[in-house]
């Protein structure tokens, strides 16, 4: 299996969760979003999403639903869990413990 | 919502979305789809807006996104299912390339079936024997109590000691004691004999079991003179009293004697058998009835009652045994005389039953785990054999980017589906081999009634079967995955040196089966050696044309000795002149039926007190003529040998050895009084044979006899034993005849040829000989089919090169020479591991053979050449295929 892309599999996962936390969005929305927010510094690959979106889902920490877009289309729209609340909670605090970290020892070299 | 509802309920999503991937395959995989077309038409219509064309749109968004077939493979991975996808796959994969090639599935399922059959069948029986539990509730708790002697390890108990030390101990819940002894039952038409146990109060409870009607025995029960009652079993109460419900306080005839009925046991009620004497195991007891007993509690020589108890909750059988040994010390100072050089031991009652067969049974279940692990490595041997031509497929797919795990995978699932095949031909097999098994099993094995396929058997088979496939899949599983496949592409198949690979592993399986298969034939070996010379060893009598069949009288109809002497007097003198017969005799028994009654005596001027003692039989003047038990000095005993003459006493040899060592023995007079007067001593007037103890040892104790007239216990049983001119089985008849034409109201009971009793006991030797032998049998097949694969295979490699050979002037002896040898430095090297091996484990079943050493060098010698000899014969096939090749064919196919 080919690594999905430069970001490591579980900052993916927390990107995803994050843009969740906002509103349910469809894939092409979350990709979209990523990139945009972070002013495209973060190329994602888009099939990338898809498998990571489909683990999450198996995970219970996202559900899907089909819902029509604003365009009238059907479209598969994510949104978090309950469970996937908690698990954002978690996985933002270890990578805010694990970046300030980093930060400190950049800081100390 | 706490944290652990929120897991709860995210588990069941889960487990919905799985069952969903699973179930809705399709309807998932649209979802994919429509889901990935979506993102890519909003992708295109973005890259529209930025002012692409419509078609560098879309390629610019297939771009973005990526392989598409990918991403679907890869989604699938996440929902974790992609595995059950592959393995119904490669499953029918598997079942493909086994329709493919009929002959190898054959073989295959075959030998594997053969063993896991053999196995399963000799599991059900272990798991019967050994695994079940006994049919007691809390089995644990219950114990036997023996007494233990330097010369009988495991004795029974005398009641005076019993009841004391029911009386004394505080370890036993219940504390009971036992013994054999049939009834006759009359008036219910035909008299016939019941098998019955005299047990004393709370019996039942030590086993645990209540009767279904009416109620136990108690203690008032045990004394004589409170009448006489029994409890009868519920198999006797439906055939004998048509399940009468009133039968409760019912009066019934045994014995010619009265006997209330006190209560009915529940059906399937069975008597804990042991080792001592075999006698009843599963529901096999007709009767119980109080056990009586009276004499002077200061004379405590004479042990007949076995003893059983159940330890109270919490009480280990140590604390048990602890106490015992307390009450025996205390025993022995009240009554020193009688328990000098004893002690007492409880034994768990589960090894107290299945004990001695425990270890045939492992040595069988290790002789049949080998057969197994032959079949395995033939299996892999077939397996390679078959993945050598695979090469090339195997080497394609590499090449398209099947990952090695997923070639392996895929092999593994090939062998477990063969396995799995095997193990199904296996069940059905053990299911016919289990009824064998158990009507080959020796009479009285313990415990042969719960013996039966059931869900344990089934699992055994089914973790066997996928032990076998991964065992026999692995080696060539990794052995073909590791395969280069630009070599083997560019090799066109023929892969030189993956098959040098390929073919040491093979030649090392087929080594192994080799030295495996050796190490079963000496087994067998040696269990034939030891079996055969059990079969020619004297027995000191001779079994043949011998019929035997028990009386017991009852004593309401003969009071006196006198009357029963008087009839069997005539019973005998009648049978002797029946046309037929050549002699009639009639003892307290006849050889090898576990009679052991021992007693204790002092000699005429030794000291008293000593240890002298002798298993005790009686006998009229021609019963060891109808035996065929030679007369070594001295007389037989005769019609003057009367009741009131001087007692007289025949011994055997090893008596005379033991106790008169060097000297003659004839005249010398032994006594069972402490106090001896003169009628009390009885002279030695005839020394016998030895008769071995059991078939089974070449032991024999010391033993004698005195005339059945003059017996100073009578014995509650007397055997006849008829010695025909002819066939034996004939006089059956007239032996019935003359009893009934004395008295019409006896039962004659265990009517049986000697040549049976004897062929019976020696069943134990024979059937673990047929099986091992059977295995081994197995074995040696399975390694000759090993060495005929390999040879086969290498001489097909080889045919270029031996035509090369031929064709440069090499004779076609030589051709043949060359690959013979290769096929005996095969078995060469198999039969030295297989020898070695077999010396190391031949030590297991030292138990098992009988005056055989466990080096025997004629057996070694013997298996090592036959190992070798069917090693040619297999080998002899390719070889000639080889040496009759036309070179010119062989180096025109390259």
């Amino acid at each position: 299996m080919s690594k999905p892309s430069d970001l490591i599999q579980g900052t993916l996962d927390l990107l995803i969760l994050k843009t969740l936390s906002l509103e349910p969005k469809h894939g092409w929305a979350i990709a979209k979003r990523i990139e945009q927010v972070s002013h495209d510094a973060l190329q994602i690959t888009q099939g990338a999403l898809y498998p990571a979106l489909h683990r999450l889902e198996q995970q219970g920490w996202i559900r899907a639903a089909w819902r029509t877009t604003e365009t009238g289309r059907e479209a598969k729209f994510y949104e978090l869990t309950r469970a996937g609340r908690t698990q954002l909670a978690r996985e933002l605090e270890q990578w805010e413990r694990l970046s300030s970290a980093v930060a400190h020892v950049i800081d100390m070299a | 919502m706490p944290e652990n509802q929120m897991d709860e309920r995210r588990w069941w999503t889960v487990l919905r979305l799985r069952l969903r991937t699973m179930f809705k395959r399709r309807r998932v995989d649209e979802e994919l789809d429509t889901e990935l077309r979506f993102h890519l038409e909003q992708q295109t219509q973005e890259n529209i807006a930025l002012g692409m064309s419509a078609a560098a749109a879309r390629e610019s968004a297939l771009r973005r996104l990526g392989g598409v077939t990918q991403i679907q493979e890869q989604c699938r991975d996440m929902r974790r299912t992609n595995y059950l996808d592959d393995f119904l796959l490669d499953l029918r994969y598997a079942a493909r390339t086994l329709a493919k090639s009929p002959g190898f599935g054959v073989v295959m399922i075959l030998t594997l079936g053969l063993s896991i059959g053999a196995n399963s069948a000799i599991f059900s029986v272990i798991d019967g024997v050994l695994l079940k539990r006994l049919p007691y509730p809390d089995q644990k708790r219950i114990v036997r109590i023996f007494y233990s002697h330097k010369d009988f390890p495991s004795f029974p108990m005398n009641p005076f000691d019993f009841r004391d030390i029911r009386s004394r101990n505080h370890s036993f819940e219940a504390i009971a004691a036992f013994s054999h002894r049939d009834l006759q039952l009359s008036g219910q038409g035909q008299p016939v004999r019941l098998s019955g146990f005299q047990v004393t109060s709370g019996y039942f409870s030590v086993l645990g079991i209540r009767p279904e009607r009416g109620r136990e025995f108690e203690e008032k029960d045990e004394q004589k003179g409170n009448g006489s009652v029994v409890i009868l079993s519920d198999r006797i109460w439906r055939s004998e009293f048509a399940a009468a419900p009133d039968i409760i306080g019912r009066k019934v005839t045994l014995d010619n004697q009265p006997f209330i009925v006190l209560g009915v046991m529940p059906p399937g009620t069975a008597h804990p058998g042991n080792e001592y004497q075999p006698v009843a195991y599963g529901d096999t007891v007709d009767v119980w009835w109080p056990f009586t007993f009276d004499g002077n509690p200061a004379r405590r020589g004479s042990h007949y009652v076995e003893g059983i108890g159940r330890l109270k909750p919490g009480v280990t059988p140590e604390q048990g045994q602890g106490e015992l040994n307390t009450l025996m010390a205390q025993l022995t100072r009240e009554y020193p005389e009688a328990h000098t050089g004893w002690s007492i031991f409880a034994v768990p009652l589960h090894r107290e039953i299945v004990g001695s067969s425990q270890r045939m049974l492992l040595v069988l279940l290790g002789a049949v785990a080998l057969v197994l692990l032959i079949a395995c490595a033939n299996a892999a041997n077939l397996m390679l054999a078959r993945a050598a031509s695979r090469q090339r497929e195997i080497a394609v797919r590499s090449a398209l980017g099947a990952p090695r795990s997923r070639l392996i995978r895929q092999m593994l699932t090939e062998s477990m589906f063969i396995a799995l095949l095997g193990g199904g031909l296996g069940v059905a097999l053990a299911a016919v081999c289990v009824k064998v098994l158990v009507s080959l099993l020796p009479a009285g094995f313990p415990r042969a009634d719960a013996i039966h396929l059931n869900p344990a058997v089934f699992a055994f088979t089914f973790l066997v079967a996928i032990g076998t496939g991964l065992l026999f899949g692995i080696a060539p599983a990794l052995q073909t995955s590791r395969s280069d496949p630009q070599l083997n592409l560019r090799e066109g198949g023929r892969g030189a040196t993956g098959s040098v690979r390929h073919h040491r592993l093979r030649s090392v399986l087929v080594a192994t089966e080799v030295s495996l298969a050796c190490v079963l034939l000496v087994g067998a070996g040696l269990m034939l050696r030891s079996f055969v010379n059990l079969l020619r060893e004297d027995p000191g009598f001779q079994p043949e044309h011998v019929l035997t069949a028990s009386l017991s009288l009852p004593q309401a109809d003969y009071k006196t000795d006198d009357a029963a002497s008087h009839f069997y007097d005539q019973l005998l003198r009648n049978l002797s002149s029946a046309p037929g017969v050549s002699a009639a005799g009639a003892g307290s028994d006849v050889p090898w039926t576990g009679y052991d009654d021992n007693a204790g005596f002092d000699i005429e001027g030794r000291q008293p007190g000593e240890d002298f003692h002798g298993r005790y039989h009686a006998a009229s003047p021609d019963y060891f003529r109808a035996l065929g038990m030679p007369l070594v000095r001295g007389r037989f005993f005769t019609e003057a040998d009367k009741k009131d003459a001087t007692p007289a006493l025949i011994i055997n040899e090893a008596m005379a050895r033991r106790y008169w060592p060097g000297v003659d023995a004839l005249g010398r007079r032994i006594t069972f009084q402490t106090s001896p007067k003169e009628k009390d001593w009885m002279t030695i007037v005839g020394i016998v044979g030895d008769v071995k103890d059991q078939a089974d040892s070449s032991h024999t104790e010391p033993a004698f006899w005195w005339p059945v007239v003059q017996q100073p216990f009578a014995s509650p049983t007397t055997s006849i034993a008829v010695r025909a001119k002819g066939d034996a089985s004939e006089l059956a008849g007239v032996v019935r005849d003359e009893v009934h034409k004395l008295d019409p109201t006896l039962a004659v009971a265990d009517v049986r040829l000697m040549d049976n009793i004897a062929d019976a006991s020696v069943s134990t030797p024979r059937f673990a000989f047929f099986l091992i032998g059977l295995f081994a049998g197995l074995a040696i097949v399975l390694a000759a089919i090993g060495i005929y694969g390999v040879i086969s295979y290498s001489v097909t490699q080889r045919a270029h090169e031996l035509g090369l050979r031929v064709a440069l002037g090499a004779q076609r002896w030589d051709v043949l020479r060359l690959v013979l040898s290769e096929g005996m430095r095969l078995a060469m090297g198999g039969v030295v591991v297989g020898v070695i091996c077999a010396l190391a484990l031949a030590r297991a079943m030292r138990s098992l053979i009988y005056e055989v050493g466990a080096a025997d060098p004629l057996t070694f010698s013997l298996v090592a050449l036959l190992v070798v000899g069917v090693a040619l014969l297999a080998c002899y096939l390719p070889a000639r295929r080889a040496m009759l090749a036309d070179p010119v064919v062989a180096l025109r196919s390259e």
